[in-house]
């Protein structure tokens, strides 16, 4: 593959007012500088640009270039991590916006690390990933019982449902909080994704999952896959 | 070949001279210790600093590794539910996995430690508590004694007892980088603070350096064989850190530590541990003059055995290589056989390697796969024979 460029949204400055620019913006969240992030786009916010081209033409071509860069190892975790921060920033202003605007997520996502496991910062990335992409995100931490996971669904009426774990030793809960939704009655409500470093699609399969996440772009891609795929509805 | 003692043998394959058979080191955790304990009818099988070798030895090992860094401690004692445990470093730790567990599910969960087959859900401990989160944490830390005589005389004992016959590693993991992300001070904070505060993340790595350096220099003194310095780095695609980054905060940091060990004893062998995929520092190793490289989980770029080994194999030795993730707790009996076949095929063949699988063996293993696998290191681990002839 090319090295990741920025891709720079088509027809942006038709969707803001005369003079205005995003490539700081851009630059901001691609180096995560989260400080200016928050100040640029409280700004946009002042100038009265549609959250959602903020989100789309400010916020995400910095975003996406790293998760580019971070998919084909040019960039790692820290330059990662201080990015989703930068972008967190910005969705922070803009998500109350979306939802007064009555602009519906793409689906709720319910994600945790299983019983057992202590792992986080793959789930939170994953989280941040989902965020972005439009998901909303009810993340349970780490070390989460399956009456937890079952609680937060039932109560969000859950699209999706995320399960990390990191050691061979703690994957087998992903097995028994499956079973878990089916003994609830649940399995059919929602679509499970499994992922973290033991797993594979193998095991993805054996443990009864939909989907296994290899790295957070393709949760993400598997996310806005199986959101669109026939459930049975929550009463 | 004539037999060869078990110390000449892990020597001689660190030197990339012809053995016997492939030297071998396995380590493991206390549930898979005990079960092997009760088969050998051995009554100590601790792990960790109290380790006893004696379980290990039959198995084969030849080398006898005490463990004394960061993390020698914590996932080897009980800790209770709620409690947090600090050990010498002040860093807090606690019990995943059994807050709200039902008795219901604790009967299941007794029922998973049994004797054959795997223990299915095992509570981990986890550093919950990070000491140094700000400068002025740092400032007042008080680093733990280098000196400490309870760490130390332990080691008189081991040579004494062991060094005669057996090869003396002392393990000072988690070291460097793992040291501070994972214990000191926390992995999200070490990660951004790269970026916010970078002094404070090398005044840490300082501290660790001249602490280590300090402890490492006093187990040679004490005659030990081989420093293990243990810093995990890799992540299951590709390295945590970029490999560039890492050359900024490890490398030169390495470079002093292993400049001054040997300064303390110029035969003395160096092994450089990571987990995960950390294939793209292998020359950075090689640079160092490490004689050890392991333990090559089989992920990501480490994948490629036959490559590295290609590539790498005539200036540093390798350790590991067969995959504890699923391959030796969920294979089957030819799975398994073919795994280490398929090991050995790949970094055994003209010597400069150690057999072990890629980390501990953990309480998700069956013992029957424990077996398997020490039978087939027995089948083709054996130079002269197939696949080593």
């Amino acid at each position: 593959m090319a090295e990741p460029v920025l891709q720079i949204p088509e027809g942006w400055d038709g969707r803001v007012p005369d003079g205005w620019e995003w490539r700081t913006l851009w630059d901001a969240v691609e180096t995560g500088d989260h400080i200016y992030a928050d100040s640029r786009v409280k700004e946009s916010i002042a100038a009265e640009i549609h959250p959602k081209v903020i989100l789309d033409d400010g916020l995400f071509p910095g975003f996406n270039l790293q998760g580019d860069r971070f998919t084909e190892q040019i960039i790692f975790i820290p330059e990662m991590l201080i990015t989703a921060r930068a972008m967190k920033a910005g969705l922070k202003l803009i998500r109350p916006l979306l939802a007064a605007m009555a602009v519906k997520p793409l689906g709720t996502f319910v994600m945790g690390t299983v019983l057992g496991d202590m792992h986080d910062i793959g789930q939170s990335i994953v989280s941040i990933m989902l965020e972005n992409a439009g998901f909303n995100v009810i993340n349970l931490g780490t070390d989460v019982h399956p009456d937890k996971f079952i609680e937060a669904a039932r109560r969000e009426q859950a699209d999706l449902i995320g399960f990390s774990a990191l050691l061979s030793t703690t994957v087998y809960y992903q097995k028994v909080t499956i079973e878990e939704f089916v003994k609830a009655g649940l399995r059919d409500k929602v679509k499970i994704l499994i992922g973290g470093a033991p797993t594979t699609q193998e095991w993805a399969d054996d443990c009864g999952a939909d989907g296994w996440g290899k790295d957070a772009v393709v949760a993400v891609r598997l996310a806005r896959e199986l959101v669109g795929q026939p459930r049975e509805a929550w009463a | 070949m004539k037999e060869l003692l078990p110390r000449e043998r892990f020597i001689r394959a660190l030197r990339h001279e012809p053995v016997d058979r492939v030297p071998l080191l396995y380590r493991m955790k206390h549930e898979v210790k005990s079960k092997l304990a009760r088969v050998y009818g051995i009554e100590d099988a601790s792990t960790g600093r109290k380790h006893n070798p004696e379980i290990e030895l039959r198995l084969g090992n030849d080398a006898i590794i005490y463990q004394i860094g960061i993390n020698a401690d914590f996932s080897h004692r009980p800790i209770k539910i709620g409690e947090t445990w600090h050990n010498h470093f002040g860093v807090g730790y606690g019990k995943s996995g059994l807050k709200g567990r039902t008795e219901e599910e604790e009967v299941v969960f007794a029922k998973t430690q049994e004797y054959w087959g795997a223990a299915k859900v095992v509570p981990e401990n986890f550093p919950s508590f990070h000491p140094i989160q700000t400068m002025e944490d740092l400032k007042n830390y008080q680093w733990p004694d280098p000196n400490d005589a309870e760490m130390l005389d332990p080691i008189d004992d081991i040579c004494a007892r062991y060094q005669k016959d057996y090869f003396i590693i002392v393990d000072l993991s988690s070291t460097l980088i793992e040291a501070a992300y994972a214990h000191i001070m926390g992995t999200q904070k070490f990660f951004l603070q790269l970026f916010d505060e970078p002094e404070l993340v090398a005044g840490v790595l300082d501290g660790l350096t001249e602490y280590y350096t300090a402890v490492g220099k006093n187990a040679i003194a004490r005659g030990v064989d081989m420093i293990r310095v243990g810093d995990d780095v890799g992540a299951q695609q590709s390295m945590m850190l970029s490999p560039v980054q890492w050359r900024e905060l490890a490398k030169p940091r390495f470079k002093y530590m292993f400049q001054e060990f040997r300064k303390a004893n110029d035969e003395l062998f160096i092994k450089l541990h990571s987990c995960g995929d950390y294939s793209p520092i292998i020359p950075d190793e090689i640079e160092l003059g490490v004689d050890l490289s392991g333990l090559m989980q089989p992920t990501g770029g480490n994948k490629d055995q036959a490559g590295i080994k290609k590539k790498y194999g005539n200036d540093i030795a390798f350790i590991g290589g067969f995959d504890v993730q699923n391959l030796l707790p969920r294979g089957q009996v030819e799975d398994i056989r073919n795994g280490v076949l398929a090991v050995m095929k790949n970094l055994a063949v003209g010597g400069g390697y150690i057999f072990s699988p890629s980390h501990y063996i953990l309480a998700d293993v069956p013992i029957q796969n424990i077996y398997t696998m020490l039978e087939a290191q027995r089948d083709f681990g054996v130079y002269g024979k197939y696949p080593l002839n």
